[in-house]
């Protein structure tokens, strides 16, 4: 078990370098990156023409005139930010502040201006004072630079996160106590008619897209419904901004309980339906496999009740694979369903990373898709260290 | 392993022994009746979608203000038949349907294609060879399983189409793809890119499916006597492993391009995707959405073909599955 814990922590910390390396090349490696994005949002907004200094600020505060090595070291772990033990190396020339130009002449007379070199040099004392995270690696994930200019990373995500964190856990909890029993009972009474209509249902409702299924719901409980006369749900956001009235129920203080819960009704809903779906399949899936094992055809040659049989034999047995299913909720918990927060443009997490991505910010979306990865890895290891606690049979090595 | 060598005594499968391998394969799958519709009804949609330039009513893209939100099976105000419908441009909801389906499903076509033919590969080579190649190619599969697929499918996504003119697309293939797609060299750039960032992550699960049944084909004598005959690797590969490993593999492709699709759809819907005025069913339901609340019907035109075609090909799935391996009822 040691053995195979220290492996395991090797491997994942191998691969959250590399998921590290990732993210980070993803987005500063392309072509264009931060510094066009906001030089070319700057030219449009027409206030002032782009200058040298312009630029050059821009650079500064992307760490762009710092050597890609280092660049990225100061991103992970906040290192080199300054001479090293306060002294050394305060010259070595780490960046490049103004490329140097060449005069590139043609045979006929006609030239071109072409990079080369470095004009100015950026120095590790240069460094010094300029503003540095303390380096993702450490939980520090630096400023957002777009949707909270200059307010740290962490203040947003966790802004969000409690609006993520109820979404999921509600949805992830109901699903299990709806969906793992249906699934049990469907396997239990297999090609009764119940099996048949749940089994289409969950067939269907695993293969319908998210969107999909989100823009029908706001269809008919939003919109039609009200149109009906009927009481309807809120459509989108978590919390309202003007008060509101349904039928039956009467008027709706924006930012009430009542308000809350009716906007948070729908989201859940959807994402616990794609669950069940998905859920219940494999529940049953697993349970007929375990129904016909020796052991539990032992069970019953002895002579148990049927009930037993299944609740003490075969349910145990049936939801270790169960377990893997887990393994993936943690990151899903933190990274919200995107696109159902999307849809009903509920501020949580992955509407966060949307956000972020769609307007450039970054910061925002490297922290989440690290923190992503991490979770992810985490919830691996939590699996596979729960599988041999509720199996005896496998061992870890 | 393959369908014919699956005939149990008694079973209908030995009634005619004269039947090939692939008759047999699809006169099991015409009793799968829901499938075969489904077969039918896409087939007839993919006809539908290739004629799309020589059948659409209206100019793809021709805004029209005085024609917005025409409701559907209507006439406008200029006398115009509107079978579903004009969007919030003013633009023929049919004829940008046509294009749309087109681009859809040519879109998750060719990026499973890349995806399974990548996956089938790797999967091919690491089953068959073992030792470290295996050991490289599994844990490259390992740890791209650990990423989180839809966060990074929407970062590439949103990069490569920002940097469009960066991605060096020959001219001659833009065009080829241009034709393909029936949309312009500029536009096929980008849903190449689309196509190039969707197969990139989809190839994982065909790989790690491939090399499992590599694995079990590669233990049986035909392989061992093949080797005996002096057959070289790449000839055992192609002619005993291959399609001794493939109807799994339909049934994956089969199950592939429904992901992918929902994939695109889903990309392009949050805005990260193939743009606007290229249609595809999630862009043009990204839209809908914006305006159901004054328009009720407009998120139901682009949203029920996306329904239909995930339905329709998780069934058709189901029915390779049952026609190609009836062991894996279930």
């Amino acid at each position: 078990m040691a053995a195979f814990l220290i492996r395991r922590l090797l491997q994942m910390f191998v691969v959250t370098i590399v998921a590290a390396l990732l993210s980070y090349g993803l987005l500063y490696l392309v072509p264009g990156g931060p510094v066009d994005a906001l030089l070319a949002e700057r030219q449009n907004s027409g206030q002032n023409r782009i200058n040298q200094t312009d630029i050059q600020r821009v650079q500064q505060r992307f760490d762009l005139d710092v050597y890609l090595p280092f660049r990225f070291t100061r991103w992970l772990i906040g290192w080199p930010s300054g001479p090293l033990f306060g002294s050394v190396g305060a010259d070595w020339q780490i960046g490049c502040q103004t490329p140097g130009q060449v005069r590139l002449v043609y045979p006929d007379g006609t030239f071109e201006l072409v990079e080369e070199g470095c004009a100015d040099y950026l120095t590790l004392a240069e460094l010094e004072g300029r503003r540095v995270s303390r380096g993702v690696f450490f939980g520090d994930f630096g400023v957002s630079q777009v949707i909270l200019r200059d307010r740290p990373v962490s203040d947003l995500i966790a802004t969000r996160l409690p609006y993520t964190l109820s979404l999921m856990g509600a949805s992830i909890l109901l699903a299990i106590l709806i969906g793992v029993p249906i699934g049990i009972y469907s396997a239990v009474k297999q090609y009764s008619r119940f099996d048949y209509t749940m089994t289409t249902i969950a067939f269907i409702g695993s293969s319908l897209p998210s969107f999909v299924f989100g823009i029908f719901a706001i269809l008919i409980f939003s919109i039609l419904a009200q149109r009906a006369g009927l009481p309807f749900l809120p459509p989108g956001d978590a919390v309202g901004v003007r008060d509101y009235t349904i039928p039956w129920i009467g008027t709706v203080e924006a930012g009430s309980f009542l308000d809350r819960f009716l906007r948070f009704l729908m989201p859940v809903s959807v994402l616990t339906f794609i669950n069940i779906a998905g859920w219940s399949r494999f529940v049953r899936g697993s349970m007929l496999e375990v129904l016909q094992q020796d052991y539990v055809r032992t069970a019953r040659a002895k002579g148990v009740r049927e009930q037993v049989v299944i609740t003490k034999h075969a349910l145990r047995n049936s939801l270790i694979p169960f377990v893997t299913l887990l393994a993936g909720v943690l990151a899903a918990l933190f990274g919200g369903a995107l696109i159902t927060e999307s849809v009903f443009n509920w501020p949580g997490l992955g509407r966060l990373f949307i956000d972020a991505l769609g307007r450039n910010d970054y910061n925002v979306v490297m922290a989440l898709l690290f923190i992503n990865v991490v979770l992810l890895l985490i919830g691996i290891l939590i699996t596979d260290i729960l599988y041999t606690i509720v199996d005896p049979r496998i061992r870890l090595g | 392993m393959t369908a014919t060598t699956t005939v149990v005594p008694g079973d209908e499968t030995s009634r005619a022994p004269s039947e090939t391998q692939w008759q047999i394969v699809i006169r099991r799958f015409r009793k799968h009746k829901i499938a075969v519709v489904s077969l039918v009804l896409l087939l007839m949609l993919v006809i539908i979608s290739a004629l799309a330039p020589v059948i659409a009513p209206f100019p793809r893209d021709a805004p029209n203000l005085q024609t917005r939100f025409v409701p559907p099976f209507t006439v406008d105000s200029q006398g115009n038949f509107r079978l579903f419908g004009t969007d919030h441009l003013g633009r023929d909801f049919y004829t940008r349907l046509l294009y749309a389906s087109r681009v859809s499903l040519g879109t998750a076509f060719f990026a499973t294609l890349i995806a399974s033919t990548i996956g089938i590969l790797l999967g091919m080579i690491a089953g068959y060879f073992g030792g470290w190649v295996d050991i490289a190619i599994s844990r490259t599969l390992e740890v791209v399983a650990t990423f989180p697929t839809l966060l990074l499918l929407l970062i590439m996504s949103s990069i490569l189409v920002q940097n469009i003119n960066s991605i060096p697309i020959p001219d001659f293939f833009a065009n080829f793809l241009a034709w393909i797609f029936a949309v312009s060299p500029r536009e096929a750039r980008i849903i190449f890119a689309v196509i190039l960032v969707l197969s990139l992550f989809g190839w994982t699960g065909t790989a790690r499916l491939m090399r499992g049944m590599v694995l079990s084909v590669r233990e049986n004598v035909y392989i061992e006597s093949s080797r005996a005959l002096g057959a070289s690797n790449v000839r055992i590969l192609g002619r005993h492993v291959f399609p001794n490993a493939l109807p799994p593999m339909i049934v994956d492709f089969t199950l592939g391009i429904n992901a992918t699709l929902v994939a695109e759809s889903a990309l392009s819907f949050l805005g990260f995707g193939i743009q606007d005025p290229t249609p595809t069913w999630g862009n043009m339901l990204s839209f809908a959405q914006s305006y159901m609340f004054q328009h009720p019907w407009m998120p139901l035109i682009p949203s029920l073909p996306i329904l239909f075609c995930s339905i329709a090909i998780n069934y058709i799935g189901d029915g390779l599955r049952d026609a190609l391996d009836p062991r894996q009822r279930g």
